[in-house]
């Protein structure tokens, strides 16, 4: 576990989010530009922040047309087994999987384009359909933390007291577990049991598992900055003149204090993905993530790990394309924190 | 010598150990009264006991006698009693290998006094003359294998009724515990007190010392055995090596053999649960057995499963090599599968599209065979998915009632070479709402009759053909779906005497006390 995010205002971590004073430096903005806008500005002079986000979009786009691969060219879908089947290599008939297990390579054609895995299923369509499980886990699971984290940081951070101790102590609670500790603990009890909430029962194999489970353990991450920024807001001038006005708290709490938050949800939604995909890629390969036939990268990496020396390609593709993802994803939302304000340094470690 | 395990033995006390891990090193430093005769193959031969037993007519009552003047290692001499005492610890340390001895006289009260020190009516010992009889409540056609497993191995009176791993009890055999390190090491040494006339057919050790440690990465310990760094492993080679080894080390490698496998007395199935639909229905049981595709299923184990058809392993009394050949009710299995006529059969059945949860544990190569095998449901026309659960939790998941698991993987690794063995898995009078082994609750009354028939016949021979026409029976009743057995595999370092040394078990495996290095 490395050093953990700070709270705002403490060493180690700044948020600023007014943004025209944070552009006030900056004598190359001009005056009358609302701040979004300048935000877009300096995103669009980033040309490698701009080069990451396309190649995600390429990544996303790709994912996101595996039916298409899968129907018209490889002709299989991620479930099917071809343990016994032959395909044809410059002519001659070449089984998928040899007697010994091992799966073949990549054949740079419409079937097992990228090689096959040990149950001699088409590498190149699972990872495209992981590709969409790995990154859908990633992006509602960050969306998830971000609806809660907010909303229990504005208001610990708002009322302050006893909603803020109890908050506190429960996101404390979850802090002090290691997160993939932690994802292994409830993806293990989980993946056997599921989950009932009330009338809601969630399967153990369901993807709303992981997602519940990546999303529950980053909220303190998010919560905690935001609550930060809360305690400093209450007590800003506009927040005293919409209270002076006979605004409710909850009213303020959304109407004033959450807008002078939004960039932060920002800068943080992109590393937020990031964060998710890789811990849903670590929780799979435990075994505590993404649960069979469904593939995710994590899944594959770990189905490919026992074959790492005589079919390399089942660790390595998944592999790469996650270190693709996961590091287009930093790279732009480094560029977008460095668009909204060149001065915070935000992180999400543990 | 040393050797390499990936983990610690469940147990080092012979009453206690229910695993390869612990079984090969205790079969080499412990004695049963009868044993195997060490040349290999299944067959019995009188262990600490002089002779085979006497059993009489009923099939109630054994008796035996002794071997006069052996020592364990400690030089304590082994007296008749130290059996009785032996079997106390099996029962009182509610050993997994309990269940074997719950069918001696007295056994339940036992049980039931929870006093360790009472006695044990059904067994009678003498240290004088050193007779021991035993009285079984019924008739066991298996009890003399029974008596030869290690459970039943004889230690010191005194020895206490807990569990002995981190200090093992002295013993008779070849070698002897002298060193233990939880999780790291143990050593075996050569037992002074064993000479070749202590028990005859059982040979002194080759080897002074043999030192095991625990490697828990197996692909580490493939390496370093064929860098000679190890000189053998228990575990099955790595599946990433296996090309390279058979290659280079198999019968027919490139360099000297150091690599063998062999079939062991198992059998993978997977189990139809027959209260559940849509495997309530014959219809829909025989097409599955018509649909799985086995030479496939068998690339998922790298080559080591042998494709298969009857639900009794080759070696055992009772199998049929031509059930495994074209004589299968369900296609040769060695052949790929009739889909249309699965397909057709599941249409008449009207189970087209019936969702089938498919269980099987997250232990390589588990989750493999049960994606392929729910991919083959999905062939035939069934909606089956594949449910992989913790192997810690997985018998008792599936094994309750109240889970109702359709169909899924198993397998069975027999104890000793006894069909009864294998078949009190599909046992009707097995059946039970927790823990049930019955997985397919297989109750039909003709294997009810004839398991309790068979299971009084002390002479396994004389009924061998019975327990061939059950095993075709069960098979063709579909009532699961057999479609192989395991072959492990023996690989050692370039310096051991392969040719020579390395007898195989077929319920211990390897012997540690017969292998021997070259230049001996």
């Amino acid at each position: 576990m490395g050093a953990r995010q700070e709270e705002a205002g403490s060493e180690g971590i700044e948020f600023t989010l007014d943004a025209p004073d944070a552009l006030a430096g900056d004598p190359a903005e001009r005056p009358g530009l609302s701040p979004w806008r300048l935000t877009g500005r300096r995103l669009r002079r980033d040309k490698f922040a701009l080069a990451a986000g396309v190649v995600f979009l390429l990544i996303v786009a790709a994912c996101l047309a595996a039916p298409l691969w899968a129907n018209y060219v490889a002709e299989t879908t991620p479930e099917a087994n071809h343990l016994s089947d032959k395909v044809l290599i410059d002519g001659k008939p070449t089984e998928v999987v040899d007697l010994r297990g091992t799966p073949i390579g990549p054949t740079w054609s419409d079937h097992f384009f990228l090689g096959a895995d040990g149950n001699g299923r088409d590498i190149m369509v699972r990872l495209l359909y992981g590709g969409r499980n790995s990154l859908m886990v990633g992006l509602v699971a960050a969306l998830g933390t971000i609806a809660i984290g907010l909303v229990l940081g504005l208001l610990a951070g708002y009322y302050r007291g006893r909603a803020d101790s109890v908050i506190r102590g429960v996101l404390d609670v979850i802090w002090a577990f290691p997160v993939v500790l932690l994802g292994v603990a409830l993806g293990t009890a989980l993946a056997l049991g599921g989950l009932q909430i009330g009338p809601v029962t969630i399967e153990g194999d369901s993807l709303a598992i992981p997602i519940l489970i990546i999303a529950v353990i980053y909220i303190p991450y998010l919560a905690r900055p935001v609550r930060g920024q809360a305690l400093a807001l209450r007590e800003r001038e506009f927040v005293e003149a919409a209270r002076a006005q006979g605004m409710g708290s909850l009213r303020v709490v959304f109407s004033e204090v959450l807008p002078n938050v939004a960039s932060t949800l920002v800068v943080f939604l992109p590393l937020l993905v990031a964060n998710a995909i890789l811990l849903e890629a670590s929780l799979s390969f435990l075994g505590a993530g993404v649960q069979p036939p469904n593939p995710s990268w994590g899944t594959m990496i770990a189905e490919g790990v026992e074959r790492i020396s005589s079919a390399p390609h089942l660790t390595i593709v998944p592999g790469a394309l996650l270190v693709a993802s996961v590091l287009s994803l930093n790279i732009f939302g480094e560029g977008v924190r460095d668009a909204l304000d060149p001065r915070a340094k935000v992180r999400i470690e543990h | 010598m040393t050797i390499a395990q990936a983990a610690q033995p469940d147990f080092l006390d012979p009453a206690l150990s229910y695993s390869i891990h612990g079984w090969e090193p205790m079969w080499t430093a412990y004695m049963p009264l009868l044993t195997y005769k060490r040349e290999g193959g299944s067959e019995l031969m009188p262990g600490l006991a002089e002779e085979m037993p006497e059993v009489s007519a009923d099939g109630k009552t054994y008796e035996l006698t002794l071997r006069k003047g052996v020592k364990y290692s400690d030089g304590t001499p082994v007296k008749a009693s130290d059996f009785e005492h032996s079997i106390k610890r099996v029962l009182n340390l509610e050993s997994g290998g309990a269940p074997y001895y719950e069918v001696i006289e007295g056994a339940d009260k036992y049980l039931s006094g929870g006093k360790p020190d009472a006695d044990i009516s059904g067994i009678e010992a003498n240290d004088k003359t050193g007779e021991i009889t035993i009285k079984l409540v019924e008739p066991d056609s298996a009890f003399n294998f029974v008596l030869a497993m290690n459970f039943a191995s004889l230690l010191p009176g005194d020895t206490p009724f807990e569990n002995m791993t981190n200090d093992p009890a002295p013993g008779v055999g070849p070698y002897m515990f002298t060193k233990t390190v939880p999780n790291r090491e143990f050593v075996l040494e050569r037992n002074p007190e064993f000479t070749a006339d202590t028990i005859p057919g059982v040979p002194v050790a080759n080897l002074d010392t043999v030192k095991t440690v625990i490697t828990t990465s197996v692909p580490r310990q493939t390496q370093e055995v064929i860098d000679n760094k190890l000189d053998f492993m228990q575990e099955p080679v790595a599946a990433d090596f296996i090309g390279e080894i058979l290659d280079r080390f198999g019968p027919d490698g490139s360099e000297e053999q150091r690599y063998k496998e062999f079939t062991t007395l198992s059998t993978y199935y997977f189990f139809l649960n027959t209260k559940t639909p849509p495997f309530d229905d014959p219809k829909v049981r025989e097409a599955v057995n018509l649909g799985v595709d086995k030479p496939a299923l068998a690339r998922l184990f790298a080559g080591t499963l042998e494709p298969g058809c009857s639900f009794l392993p080759p070696e055992m009394p009772g199998y049929s090599e031509e059930l495994d050949g074209e004589g299968c009710p369900w296609g040769d299995p060695s052949q790929p599968p009739d889909l249309e006529r699965a397909k057709q059969l599941i249409k008449e059945a009207g189970a087209e599209g019936t969702e089938v949860t498919v269980w099987g544990d997250n232990i390589d190569p588990t989750p493999k065979v049960t994606q392929a095998y729910a991919d083959q449901l999905n062939q035939i026309g069934l909606d089956a998915t594949p449910k992989i659960v913790d192997g810690g939790v997985y018998f008792q998941t599936i094994g309750n009632e109240s889970t109702g698991a359709q169909t899924g993987f198993l397998n069975w690794f027999g104890d000793f070479p006894h069909p009864a063995n294998f078949f009190f898995l599909v046992d009707g009078a097995t059946i039970q709402p927790t823990n049930n082994q019955n997985m397919s609750n297989v109750d039909d009354p003709h294997i009810n009759k004839e398991l309790k028939e068979l299971g009084r016949e002390p002479d396994i021979n004389q009924v061998t053909d019975r327990w061939e026409a059950l095993n075709e029976y069960l098979v063709e009743k579909a009532y699961l779906v057999p479609y192989g057995y395991r072959k492990l595999s023996t690989f050692m370092s370039e310096r051991m005497n392969f040719a020579d040394c390395t007898p195989i078990n077929p319920v211990i495996y390897n012997d540690y006390s017969q292998w021997c290095l070259k230049d001996e």
